[in-house]
């Protein structure tokens, strides 16, 4: 079963509906967590939302409790969640995107995807990594092509991922196959 | 223009007397005329403590007849209520939370008008509805005023508090309006895809309303939002209008938005790998202005119930701005004045759970002696307060010229 966590966003359940066409999906908020679900879980979904991580200190514990013992992936705020808790900076950026399609690369060559691919995906955020960022067995996998924005991260030792970009947006042309792909490892 | 011409012109001793009595009736746009609904036998006053039984109102009914529905509207305070946003320290003038009519006439006036009725005898009390303007209009909030609300959301926005947040406008004068006149006059230069009129007893509404929030026929439901608008000129033609909004960035990541926002609305209630993008940004054409508009299909889960389907899709998106709660939050903090019917949604629920509502936006709620059309527009990143305290005023434009 994949649980969602909902920062109560408003693609949240397109997010849902992405991720149900793999396996059981179950959703709630961020205040109102099933712990016997979420420990049931084989996968945790951090969901995209408002404000930044700092505002959600519940989600920091569950990632904190669950990190290598679950697959765990970011999406948005969720990627910016699991920065955060590795002790990243999470900071302003000057150009904002907001219901912008744009064009990422895969920049690593150890990443699931193979690297120069490139994809176009839709964006909705006001905050980015702030970098250099090392933390250990994570490495940035995606960038956003004209500003070079970290957009993906892989932790294949611990399986934790994240995505700045939306998968589920519909901007986003082979979400699907990201997702996919993901869940496979 | 046709339409009007077609209808009103069309001489029927019964709607005539149906106009100049004093019952209560309400007009819906339907797509090839219009629906009037009369001899309510029940009204429901909606409020906090009754809106659950009013959604289990429709358990165990069976749609026989086209009278077995309700028609009314919800106001939008009482749709923040349901999704638990409280709204504090606004001025109110204490209008309705929401009304829900059962009618037992329906009038469909299309080529030929027909009448539907579980009433023998109708009868008919003369009733004069004058129209007075008593004070010109005034805007509820200065440019001044506006721009600070503005510059607070823009910092929000790039907190990533909020991607997209509309502000509203409020225009007010003291009248009295026949609603009646107004609505035909309306629908003579803007016959709105979802335009309605309600005329009761102490209160009337009158609404050009251009957005299909829901259209539910079984379990299939379609939602139309809008976003993006353009005034119109003598130069601009619907190609033109396309042309602008496809190659404006503003209005393309707006609408973008929008789009995925609605999309996760109807995944709320829709059965998974069902909601799809049915029609994508194309361009719809007004007296004053174009609009860009996209259409969202999707399948209803079986265990969904009506409470779920107003709690996921109310208030409507498009005019709230995104994510939907935290924007709320947001707008009811600094919005001073109580928004009334303005975006809450306007529609039927048949017996057989079917429905349609609208948005309820260009709107005149006439209401103890005053008129009040409010107007808002989004703030997002590239906005200019300007350009956006403008263009309420060119949506509220079509609305106060009735008044001339």
């Amino acid at each position: 079963m994949i649980y969602i966590i909902d920062h109560e966003d408003s693609f949240t359940w397109n997010v849902v509906h992405q991720f149900s066409a793999f396996d059981e999906v179950y959703c709630s908020n961020y205040f109102e967590i099933d712990r016997k679900k979420l420990n049931k879980s084989s996968t945790i979904v951090f969901s995209p939302g408002p404000g930044s991580p700092s505002d959600y200190p519940l989600t920091s514990k569950i990632y904190k409790k669950y990190k290598g013992k679950k697959k765990i992936i970011g999406i948005c705020l969720g990627f910016q969640q699991i920065l955060y808790c590795e002790n990243a900076k999470i900071i302003k950026q000057n150009k904002i995107f907001h219901g912008y399609q744009s064009e990422v690369k895969v920049v690593s060559k150890g990443s699931i995807f193979s690297k120069y691919r490139k994809f176009k995906v839709g964006r909705y955020h006001s905050l980015k990594l702030k970098e250099p960022f090392k933390s250990k067995n994570f490495q940035i996998t995606m960038r956003s092509k004209e500003s070079n924005v970290a957009m993906a991260f892989e932790n294949q030792r611990d399986d934790v991922y994240g995505f700045q970009f939306h998968p589920e947006s519909f901007l986003t042309t082979n979400g699907k196959i990201l997702i996919k792909k993901i869940l496979q490892s | 223009m046709r339409d009007y011409k077609k209808y009103k012109l069309k001489f029927n001793p019964y709607l005539d007397k149906l106009y100049n009595s004093d019952k209560s009736l309400i007009i819906y746009k339907v797509i090839n005329g219009y629906n009037i609904y009369t001899d309510f036998s029940k009204k429901i006053i909606l409020n906090n403590n009754n809106i659950n039984s009013f959604f289990k109102f429709f358990n165990n009914k069976i749609f026989k007849k086209e009278t077995d529905i309700l028609i009314g509207f919800f106001g939008y305070e009482i749709l923040c209520n349901l999704i638990g946003l409280k709204i504090k320290n606004q001025k109110k003038i204490n209008f309705y939370k929401g009304i829900f009519y059962k009618p037992e006439t329906i009038i469909k006036i299309r080529d030929k008008i027909s009448i539907t009725s579980n009433i023998k005898k109708h009868k008919f009390k003369d009733h004069f509805n004058s129209t007075k303007i008593l004070s010109p209009f005034k805007s509820n909030i200065s440019f001044e005023k506006y721009k600070k609300i503005f510059d607070l959301f823009s910092k929000k926005i790039r907190k990533g508090e909020t991607y997209q947040i509309k502000i509203c406008t409020k225009y007010k004068n003291k009248s009295q309006i026949n609603p009646l006149n107004f609505f035909w006059k309306l629908m003579k230069v803007n016959a709105a895809p979802e335009s309605f009129m309600i005329r009761d007893k102490d209160y009337s509404i009158v609404s050009c309303s251009p957005e299909t929030l829901i259209e539910k026929k079984g379990n299939s439901i379609i939602t139309k939002p809008i976003a993006g608008t353009l005034k119109k000129n003598k130069k601009t033609s619907i190609k033109s209008a396309y042309r602008f909004f496809k190659n404006n960035i503003k209005e393309t990541k707006e609408h973008n938005m929008i789009v995925d926002m609605e999309r996760n609305d109807l995944s709320r209630i829709c059965k998974p790998g069902s909601v799809n993008i049915k029609k994508e940004k194309y361009v719809e054409e007004y007296k004053h202005l174009y609009h860009y508009v996209t259409s969202i299909a999707g399948k209803i889960n079986k265990n969904v119930k009506i409470k779920d389907i107003v709690k996921s899709m109310m208030p409507g998106g498009s005019v709230i701005g995104c994510p939907k709660i935290k924007t709320l939050q947001l707008l009811n903090e600094q919005e001073n004045e109580e928004r009334n019917i303005f975006t809450g949604s306007f529609g039927y629920i048949k017996f057989n759970k079917d429905m349609r509502f609208n948005l309820i936006i260009r709107s005149i709620l006439n209401f103890k002696n005053y008129s009040e059309i409010s107007a808002a527009s989004g703030v997002v990143l590239d906005s200019q307060a300007t350009k956006e305290f403008n263009e309420n005023y060119i949506k509220a434009k079509s609305l106060l010229e009735l008044f001339k």
